[in-house]
């Protein structure tokens, strides 16, 4: 998977790792700004409240 | 990432010893495994980014959250309209306002929250949320609030390492409200021992109908008696007047789960009215910080 997306990135080394570099840090972004406080509430550890 | 080596194109790869001219099959075999493999580490990374975001990026988001609810609380209270009685209302609070803040010196002199009203997801994200319904500060009832206890500022995380007699002051417009946590339920039979102690004036295992009522307990998250004015007790409460005046924190137990609830109760022992002439009073109680 890595190996295929390596060997599609376009230009010279250089350019490709920093391409690379960006693609990880915009899927970190969308862990952390989309998936994660969606799936956050319904995990367990966030209800401190009695009913 | 692991496959930076594995040449530019798969004619390039290099055939291992053994491989005969039908390599092509383990080749195929070969290159599936390991886009399981990568796919397992992947999966790994975020979890543990997971974790992060969970303990460290919540954290940063609520402290601002906090900041801005404890400036906006203090322009309230400067900007106010001068009153003549100096007492406190609470009235027509609307969800995720802040008018108390809180302070337990027993778990370090720079442990402040401003309290909100309300217990919704997003007020608890800011800080701790006051149970709509339940008594304000110092007034007779069970002033209840809940905090977060992993993430999001986890204001309430330590509230298990309480001891009897710890205080929680509860600063107001215009008072500052001194509770102490109420004696432990092993404490209770052998109350005298810790009495003496000057930090426990004012605190003592009440008679009935509070004769439940102990410094700590872990509950049923639905167990909803323990925010009643009278503790598991709720219809016991009687009149206002009859009430003492308690204060109840809960918060979810064991840590990283919901399975139960952290609850703390505390009792109103002694109250500081402001004096605008002394703005830079601070309640002795905040120096408890050992």
């Amino acid at each position: 998977m890595y190996g295929w997306i390596w060997r599609h990135l376009p230009g010279p080394m250089a350019v490709r790792a920093i391409t690379a570099c960006l693609l990880i840090a915009a899927v970190v972004a969308l862990l952390m700004f989309v998936v994660f406080p969606w799936i956050e509430p319904k995990l367990p550890f966030n209800q401190v409240t009695t009913e | 990432m692991s496959t930076l080596d594995s040449g530019d194109s798969p004619a390039e790869s290099p055939v291992g010893p053994g491989q005969g001219p039908d390599s092509g099959d383990s080749e195929r075999v070969r290159s599936v495994v390991r886009g399981l493999g990568e796919l397992l580490i992947t999966a790994g990374l975020v979890v543990l980014l997971f974790v992060v975001y969970e303990v460290y990026v919540t954290d940063l988001v609520s402290a601002g959250k906090q900041r801005e609810a404890t400036s906006a609380l203090e322009d309230t209270w400067k900007a106010g309209p001068p009153e003549e009685e100096r007492v406190d209302h609470f009235e027509g609070l609307g969800e995720g306002a802040g008018f108390a803040k809180m302070f337990v010196p027993a778990l370090g002199s720079d442990y402040a929250f401003t309290i909100l009203e309300g217990t919704t997801e997003k007020t608890l994200e800011v800080g701790p949320g006051h149970y709509p319904g339940t008594a304000y500060p110092g007034q007779p009832g069970n002033f209840a609030v809940a905090g977060h206890r992993v993430g999001k500022g986890a204001p309430f995380n330590d509230i298990d390492l309480l001891n009897s007699c710890d205080a929680i002051v509860v600063e107001t417009r215009f008072s500052w409200f001194v509770y102490r946590v109420m004696p432990k339920k092993d404490e209770v039979g052998r109350w005298a021992e810790k009495a003496a102690d000057p930090r426990c004036k004012g605190v003592a295992p009440l008679g009935a109908p509070y004769d439940e009522v102990v410094g700590q307990e872990i509950v049923s998250p639905r167990d909803s008696s323990v925010i009643a004015p009278v503790p598991h007790r709720p219809g016991a409460e009687g009149s206002v007047g009859e009430q003492v005046t308690l204060m109840t924190l809960t918060t979810c137990h064991p840590r990283f789960s919901d399975r139960e609830r952290l609850i703390v109760h505390a009792v109103f022992v002694q109250h500081w009215a402001k004096d605008p002439a002394h703005p830079e009073f601070r309640p002795p109680e905040l120096k408890e910080t050992s």
